[in-house]
């Protein structure tokens, strides 16, 4: 769903995504269990097409799960020879994603 | 990100799917079996693939290819364990609602693993399973960490440290 220029995975929903860009920043967060303030590294991608829609927005994750399955494709950028269906399930420490790989169409 | 090495078979998994086929679709965290149908009527089909995700079971990654789907574990530790579990995954995919488009096609199972042994092979090769080692560099680095958990020094210093935070009433 995008919210402003922000994607956000409700939860049971799939999106499909194609990624651009991305950048690994930090974000100051409060944790939302112990109150106690934390820094996280975050990765957020740049969106230029989503289910099929153009559009110019930003998906970012803090899940470790998800930047280890992203992160083979961070490298020269391959991800944008893909696009990527995301859905997320469940929240707190039992979130978990399902990642669809597709192929566009030039990619070899 | 931090504690990167807590995700490495997630990290194994991925470069794998990437590596060897890079070419098709894939899908990773697939939950298998079926849903109960009386919850699909009542909640719909999407909801109840939700309600019903924590209680069933999740293969790694698969592989659509033309005429097969492949299915993939990927162990770095517990090797058997995710070897028994493909036969049983391949089981439910014939009740996944997900993937129902696919059930014509062929299974195939892969078990990447970053080293095999004779053993493993000869019980692969009993179930169905083809064995695919997958060591990139990086895993040797785990690996050795995994190895220094066990040795004496690593555990005097372990207790070392655990002796200074009581110190300090951090334990």
């Amino acid at each position: 769903m995008p919210l402003g220029n922000i994607v956000i995975l409700e939860e049971g929903v799939p999106e499909r995504m194609h990624f651009t860009g991305h950048r690994i920043t930090t974000r100051d967060i409060t944790d939302p269990d112990t109150g106690r303030p934390g820094t996280r590294n975050v990765l957020e991608f740049d969106v230029d097409s989503l289910n099929g829609g153009a559009v110019s927005a930003k998906w970012s994750t803090m899940s470790e799960k998800l930047y280890g399955l992203l992160e083979p494709f961070l490298p020269g950028q391959v991800y944008r020879s893909y696009e990527f269906i995301i859905t997320r399930r469940g929240t707190g420490f039992r979130t978990v994603y399902t990642v669809d790989k597709i192929p566009r169409p030039s990619a070899g | 990100m931090a504690r990167k090495s807590a995700q490495v078979e997630t990290r194994m998994v991925s470069e794998y799917l990437l590596k060897y086929y890079a070419a098709y679709p894939t899908r990773t965290g697939v939950p298998l079996g079926s849903v109960d149908e009386k919850l699909m009527a009542t909640a719909g089909y999407q909801k109840a693939l939700n309600m019903s995700r924590p209680y069933r079971p999740e293969v790694d990654a698969i592989v659509i290819l033309p005429r097969y789907l492949v299915l993939i574990e990927a162990k770095v530790w517990n090797v058997v364990n995710g070897l028994a579990k493909l036969p049983l995954y391949k089981a439910l995919v014939p009740t996944t609602p997900e993937l129902k488009e696919y059930r014509e096609r062929e299974i195939i199972m892969e078990l990447v693993v970053g080293w095999t042994s004779t053993n493993l092979e000869t019980m692969a090769a009993a179930a169905g399973v083809a064995v695919k080692v997958y060591d990139p560099p990086w895993l040797d680095d785990v690996v050795k960490r995994m190895h220094n958990y066990w040795t004496k020094d690593y555990q005097a210093e372990r207790q070392r440290v655990l002796e200074t935070r009581r110190s300090f009433g951090l334990e």
